[in-house]
């Protein structure tokens, strides 16, 4: 403890008095009262008093800045793990999306298959209906044409008949097996 | 009361949080505080073997983790009581309450665990009754929590 000189004791309570300037901090805290002066000791507990209400607004200050700080942390902790949840729905949703159009270009793909393939079908039929329609013909003229041979009853209408039908049904054949080949190269690779 | 008193922790609104508490509960006269184990090391270095009658802090008061050091409060405390010899009492003053920790500073010769909280002062002032008993290392190991 230091016991002060009789001048700094004078200065000091003058300094307050008149300025109203305490000492403060941690060096009250050796600062002794000469004995038996009741002044002195007096400026020393308003002094001490002083520092402490100082300290304790002052702590209470900081201990809600360090309060704040906390939260503040924690909210941003709070943020950081939204961002991420957002981020990663962000990426679930654009995978659902890429996944939706997979799906929407498979079933375009699946429903020109089928447009196709009905397409293939009803060609095949019409192919098939044609064929049997051109054989009929071509048969039923040339068992009439075998007919009028066997019995030796000559007939120019059906003789031309006969050798137009299958000269038409020899060009019309290739013309048909021409198109069916030249459709299956067109759409081959695809 | 302590006349000097070290604090050892990377977060600077402590400090002020702790040097008014030890002021209002009369535990020390002068409190330096620093924020990285590192600047605390090269100052017990200074003092040991060098400058051994060098003016020391009485006790040492250390956080776990200090952020931005390269090593933590447990390293810290080994290191002042193995290689430095500095006698002076030390402990940790951390947030954390694990107590794997805890044994790991025991064994380390921490005298004391103190757990921070908003509410430091009760332990502090329970702190300052036992500081004779580590001056004089009869005290117990202790945690305030």
């Amino acid at each position: 403890m230091i016991e002060i000189t009789e001048h700094t004791r004078n200065v000091l309570l003058e300094v307050a008095k008149r300025k109203k300037i305490f000492v403060e901090g941690n060096f009250l805290k050796i600062l002794k009262a000469p004995k038996g002066d009741s002044e002195f000791e007096t400026y020393l507990k308003i002094c001490k008093e002083k520092d402490s209400e100082a300290r304790r607004k002052r702590l209470e200050v900081t201990k809600q800045v360090q309060a704040q700080n906390k939260q503040l942390e924690a909210k941003q902790k709070e943020n950081e793990s939204l961002m991420f949840d957002l981020q990663s729905a962000l990426e679930d949703s654009e995978s659902s999306k890429a996944e939706a159009e997979k799906l929407r270009d498979d079933a375009v793909e699946s429903l020109e298959t089928l447009q196709k393939k009905t397409q293939f079908e009803l060609v095949g039929k019409i192919v098939k209906i044609a064929l049997i329609v051109i054989m009929g013909v071509g048969l039923i003229t040339t068992a009439l044409f075998a007919y009028t041979l066997v019995i030796g009853q000559e007939n120019p209408i059906l003789e031309s008949t006969w050798s137009n039908l299958f000269g038409i049904l020899l060009t019309n054949s290739f013309s048909i097996v021409g198109t069916i080949m030249g459709v299956k190269y067109a759409t081959g690779d695809k | 009361m302590i006349n000097t008193l070290m604090l050892i922790d990377d977060e600077n609104l402590f400090h002020l949080v702790f040097e008014d508490a030890c002021s209002l509960l009369d535990i020390a006269l002068s409190i330096e505080a620093l924020d990285s184990s590192d600047e605390a090391d090269k100052k017990f270095k200074a003092w040991f073997p060098d400058d051994p009658d060098h003016e020391r802090p009485e006790c040492v008061f250390v956080d776990l983790n200090i952020i931005g050091s390269s090593y933590d409060g447990i390293e810290m405390i080994r290191k002042v009581n193995y290689e430095y010899g500095n006698g002076c009492v030390i402990g940790i003053i951390s947030s954390s309450s694990d107590p794997e920790e805890i044994e790991k500073a025991k064994k380390v010769g921490a005298q004391f665990w103190i757990i921070k909280s908003d509410d430091i002062e009760p332990r502090l002032e329970e702190f300052k009754k036992d500081y004779e008993g580590y001056v004089s290392k009869k005290a117990p190991f202790k945690v305030y929590d």
